[in-house]
């Protein structure tokens, strides 16, 4: 197989960086063509987030493929040689992540055209923040890396702000401030690491080589933990999540949950455990007990939510507890897990904000309460939901379950007790799952809902791309593997167990 | 055996991906498709039924001469997930004797339920659903009876969990239809999570998710005792919740809401034994911890009469059908719980076709009368005569009236119970008193006596061919299969001996006639069957009512299902949800409230305090420079 070209790796964040900034030139009541256009850019992005994954070489030794690297700024004052470069380079994870967001971006321009309120400021919006995603995961320098991780968050602000619902002015700002907070724990870490190292250099592959004190290491892993651990939605730093949610438009939903979250568990991987390995396996456990206090607080809070979209935010903690759970292990297999877990998780949480959306543009209601019989009335629908549901309840043979297992049996490896309450977990999961489906889908049909139609045609287009990437991962996961257990092998020494 | 020779054991997999692309077309296309492709599932069916004979045949003859080895053969394996060096889990197929029983069972009932359906559920909405959903469940099955490692049986386990679900909730319409699939669903589940710690606990250890490899590294002493009690045990509550076994046993009665011929397949004859045949293929292991092999024994004797008595007052045909499926899962795990696998398979054998048979007699009921309820039956002998031989054969075969096949399973489980302890023998025996007084009952109830209801005694008919043929059938298994524990029946099929020599855990169980057993259990099945007649036969049970007011409070207790529902209703409502209420309250109150507009409100706040500072007026200013000054000064003068 060849290596990934550099070039692939500019282009996928330039593509919708241009594409948002072409936009800007179409006069907004051109919306066929916004629409076409649209559709095209995300194309072009899944089909290059699709060739960029297939043609990751797993076999090959190298950390990072693809480097390419345009030196930027160099010689001055502290900055080096090599001071900031826009350098790219992936490994198998980010390959995983990259294709992750082509699939849900697709999914959710496709789901946005029915906007009509501004769709094209809400386009560009949209593209920027996919070029800041698509940047940071195949950022190699952290001076970039952290420009397009602000980049892919600031424009969340607008986004939920003007096109939200529920609560929109607190759901925005809430999620912005505490974002923010985040993210100034990774700036100060970031600088903490660049000035220790003292090589005058932002290069994720130079600070990586420096032997950090340990010292130094266990004072800085926790900054970039619960930095980036808040754009995961890390417990007690979660709260900005279910109520951002539930304020946020449907595509906005999708990528946010889908994509952006888990940005941050990346964040801790290519910062935390790549550039501080002793840090990482000294908070190791801390980052489980964090982990399984998630998992087990989203899913029993999730028990006693009515609000669709809020159930399925507690969901997301819960389910993102299990990625800091296999990150915790500081095994090959708990890592693996967990980055199998975030793109699980992406794909099944994306699905689930699109049914969602896709219901209440028509009803103006998410109380699950209020709707029965609902799969009589919407089948499709409600197949699709099902199979989100039970790939989040970790049914074997979709993509949860191979996620989960994986976490499982790297948490079972040195703490069994853990791992049996990991495992309790998703029958919580199942539970409150199981009563929402026998409230809202079965039941006589209430005739309230009779106006209520089943998904249009571009709305199963994308939720069977969506689908179709669940039942994959869970029935064929090897390619997944191959690539995630590989980086990790090379690219954490540290985790050998 | 030509013809059979076709499909090997080395195409076991055959089993999973036909059925499964039924369903997909089915689903998917079924709409289309000439009489909604309910004959696709059909061929299906016969095409199953075909493959597992030739596989036993295969079978047959690749051990012929050798015995019938327990460890069976590994005929295919692939990596499904391999990181190297670290996880390697396989798919792999596993053949075996206790596999080729089990093969013979679901692809004969399936058959049966399927050819059943089409006359059953003529009309109904969502048909092509509920065959393509029946094809899921078969290859689901299958893949669990031919799994050579635990993770694919645990993935086939939840896949048939699945199935299940959607089948009990298929007429989703109706809240208690939906109510008692989520119940099936989230109480196996607790059962699974049981199951997948055993299974996670055991590759911990060893390294391996291969059933075979397990078994051998604790037949080595590999394992720490302790340790491989609590996984085994824990493995074992997977069981108990598949297998409808105290104190799991809730969610069995209800899945009764689903369609009659699944209620026959699902939870009487395949799917509600996986459970007892997960054990059996573990017993190798559960032999060498007697903690965990008596905890079976005591849990399937629990179940056994607990069951019974709740079978004994039920009011509804097909939930005194459920209550007695759950008993006779608990004879099952008896025998296992005593070391006899051949007892245990050899009961799972002949139990799946006089229960299914059962089922669908009792559907056939159902489907004539629009009625389930036994007292507004009655009478029905001569209305639906097909209907009334075959259920009164499978009814006696439960009651274990000799020579039909339940007697001679109960027998031999019988028979092992008592070399292991007479309490436990007493007591089954017990059980096996009410078990034919419930069959009397049943019968008595729906074909004698005078029509309770009129409209649906005016209403009701013979069943359509269709329905009577699978009956029929199923009626000559119920009757002949018991006679496979005979040598020369076994060797008339081409095997080298009777059952319980091709099905054994450590050396093949010669059968001989024991018969002090056999009268003993002969007598108590000829007296219940007289008490039940004595109780219900005449003056339409009134003697039977006047009985129930003898005892009330045991009476009620039965009737409540030992109010084991209600508690568990109560735990969920007080405990389960009075938790996500507290942890709800607290992320509300003291995580965002507190904690994050909290510390928005007191910015806020301080900003507001100290905006006042800002006066715009000069002297101020001027007052608090000349003050800082002062300070500054002090503070200077003082370190000078």
């Amino acid at each position: 197989m060849n290596e990934i070209d550099g070039m692939l790796l500019v282009s996928l964040f330039l593509i919708p960086l241009l594409s948002a900034v072409f936009l800007m030139l179409v006069p907004s009541r051109e919306r066929s063509f916004i629409i076409g256009f649209t559709g095209l850019s995300s194309f072009v992005m899944f089909i290059f987030s699709l060739y960029i994954f297939l043609s990751y070489d797993f076999s090959s030794t190298d950390q990072f493929q693809g480097i390419f690297a345009i030196p930027w700024v160099s010689d001055i004052g502290i900055i080096g040689l090599n001071g900031i470069q826009l350098k790219v380079g992936i490994d198998g994870i980010a390959a995983a992540m990259i294709l992750l967001t082509g699939i849900v971006i697709l999914a959710g321009t496709i789901v946005s055209w029915k906007i009509t309120y501004r769709i094209k400021d809400f386009f560009i919006l949209l593209y920027i923040l996919v070029a800041g995603v698509f940047g940071t995961f195949a950022m190699l320098d952290l001076f970039f890396w952290f420009l397009l991780y602000e980049t892919a968050l600031l424009p969340m602000y607008l986004l939920i702000g003007v096109w939200g619902s529920t609560r929109k002015e607190y759901g925005a700002m809430k999620l912005m401030m505490m974002l923010v907070a985040g993210s100034i724990l990774i700036f100060s870490a970031i600088f903490m690491i660049f000035t220790e190292a003292q090589l005058g250099s932002f290069d994720l592959e130079l600070l990586a080589t420096v032997d950090y004190n340990r010292n130094f290491q266990i004072l800085v892993f926790p900054l970039i933990a619960i930095g980036c651990g808040t754009l995961g939605a890390m417990f007690p730093f979660h709260a900005w999540s279910p109520d951002g949610h539930a304020s946020a438009p449907t595509a906005v939903s999708m990528l946010h949950a889908g994509v952006l979250m888990k940005l941050g568990a990346f964040g801790i991987i290519r910062l935390g455990f790549q550039l501080l390995p002793e840090g990482a396996a000294y908070w190791g456990p801390g980052l489980m007990f964090l982990g399984i206090v998630a998992a087990l607080y989203g899913a029993v809070s999730a028990l006693k939510q009515t609000d669709l979209k809020l159930m399925t935010g507690f969901s997301s903690i819960s389910h993102m507890g299990y990625v800091f759970l296999g990150l915790g292990t500081y095994t090959v297999i708990g890592i693996s897990g967990a980055v199998l877990q975030m793109f699980a998780h992406g794909v099944m949480t994306a699905l689930f904000f699109l049914l969602i959306g896709a219901m209440y543009d028509q009803s103006h209601n998410r109380d699950i309460p209020n709707f029965s019989g609902l799969a009589t009335k919407m089948p499709v629908w409600s197949i699709f939901f099902v199979i989100a549901g039970l790939a989040s309840l970790g049914l074997p043979g979709l993509s949860g379950f191979v996620a989960e297992l994986h976490i499982f049996i790297g948490v079972f490896q040195a703490y069994p007790i853990i791992g049996g309450l990991a495992v309790l977990t998703a029958a919580i999961t199942a539970t409150y799952l199981l009563r929402m489906f026998s409230t809202m889908f079965f039941g006589p049909v209430s005739s309230k809902w009779d106006k209520l139609n089943d998904m249009t045609y571009l709305e199963r287009v994308s939720a069977t791309i969506l689908a179709l990437s669940i039942l994959f991962l869970g029935l064929w996961p090897s390619p997944w593997i191959d690539r995630i257990a590989d980086s990790i092998q090379i690219g954490i020494p540290g985790a050998l167990m | 055996m030509g013809l059979f020779s076709v499909i090997g054991m080395q195409q076991a997999w055959l089993l999973t991906i036909v059925p499964i692309f039924g369903f997909l077309i089915v689903a998917l296309f079924g709409k289309r498709i000439p009489r909604q492709g309910d004959w696709i599932i059909a061929a299906v069916g016969i095409f199953c039924l075909f493959a597992s004979i030739s596989i036993i045949a295969d079978f047959q003859s690749f051990f012929h001469g050798h015995g019938f080895e327990p460890n069976g053969a590994n005929v295919l394996s692939f990596e499904w997930i391999n990181i190297p060096n670290y996880l390697l889990i396989e798919y792999s197929t596993f053949v075996d004797s206790i596999t080729i029983v089990m093969l013979f069972v679901v692809s004969l009932v399936g058959l049966m339920v399927v050819i059943y359906s089409i006359g059953y559920m003529q009309g109904e909405v969502r048909y092509h659903w509920y065959f393509s959903l029946l094809a899921f469940f078969l290859a689901a099955m299958f893949t669990l009876v031919t799994t050579g490692n635990l993770l694919q049986l645990y993935l086939a386990w939840e896949a048939v969990g699945l199935g299940s679900y959607l089948l009990i909730g298929f007429y989703w319409e109706k809240q208690s239809a939906a109510e008692a699939a989520k119940k099936a669903f989230i109480t196996t589940r607790i059962g699974d999570v049981g199951l997948l710690i055993g299974i996670l606990l055991l590759w911990r250890a060893s390294g391996t998710f291969d059933i075979q490899t397990i078994i051998g590294l604790a037949e080595a002493s590999y394992f720490d005792s302790t340790y491989l009690t609590i996984s085994m045990i824990f493995l074992f509550f997977g069981a108990v919740g598949k297998s409808a076994q105290f104190p799991l046993h809730v969610w069995l009665p209800d899945a009764m809401e689903g369609p009659t011929p699944v209620s026959a397949l699902i939870h009487a004859a395949t799917m509600v034994v996986a459970g007892v045949y997960l054990v059996s293929r573990m017993l190798p292991i559960y032999e060498l911890i007697p903690v965990a092999q008596n905890l079976i024994l005591i849990i399937g004797l629990i179940t056994a009469l607990l069951a019974a008595t709740m079978g004994l007052v039920s009011q509804d045909i097909k939930r005194v059908l459920a209550y007695s499926t759950v008993s006779q899962l608990g004879y099952m795990f008896v025998a296992l719980g005593v070391g006899s696998l051949s007892a245990a398979m050899f009961h799972l054998f002949t139990h799946a076709f006089f229960k299914a048979l059962l089922f669908l007699g009792s559907g056939s009921v159902i489907h004539a009368t629009h009625k389930q309820e036994i007292s507004s039956l009655g009478a029905l002998k001569n209305k639906m005569p097909i209907t009334f031989l075959t259920f009164t054969i499978g009814a006696l075969s439960l009651a274990g009236i000799p020579p039909l096949a339940g007697f001679w399973s109960k027998d031999e489980i019988l028979l092992y119970t008592g070399e292991f302890g007479s309490v436990f023998y007493g007591l089954l025996l017990f059980a096996a008193l009410l078990t034919a007084i419930y069959s009397t009952r049943l019968v008595i109830m729906i074909f004698f006596g005078k029509p309770k209801d009129s409209e649906a005694y005016e209403h009701a008919h013979e069943s359509p061919k269709i329905m009577n043929i699978p009956l029929i059938i199923l009626a000559i298994f119920a009757t002949v299969s018991g006679f496979f524990i005979f040598p020369f029946v076994g060797q008339l099929f081409g095997f080298d001996d009777g059952f319980m020599g091709i099905v054994y855990l450590y050396h093949p169980h010669v059968f001989h006639l024991e018969f002090t057993t056999m009268i003993t259990a002969i007598s108590i099945s000829l007296l219940g069957v007289l008490l039940g007649y004595f109780y219900w036969f005449y003056e339409d049970g009134r003697r039977a009512n006047n009985a129930s007011k003898w005892a009330p409070e045991i009476y009620n207790l039965f009737l409540n299902k030992y109010y084991i529902d209600n508690f568990y209703q109560a735990f969920i409502n007080k405990f389960v949800l009075g938790l996500a209420s507290i942890i709800a309250w607290f992320d509300d109150k003291i995580v965002n409230r507190s904690g994050i507009d909290g510390s928005a409100q007191i910015l806020n706040y301080v900003g507001y305090r100290l905006k006042f500072l800002q006066t715009g007026k000069i002297p101020n200013y001027v007052l608090m420079m000349s003050v800082g000054i002062l300070l500054f000064s002090f503070i200077l003068l003082i370190n000078y």
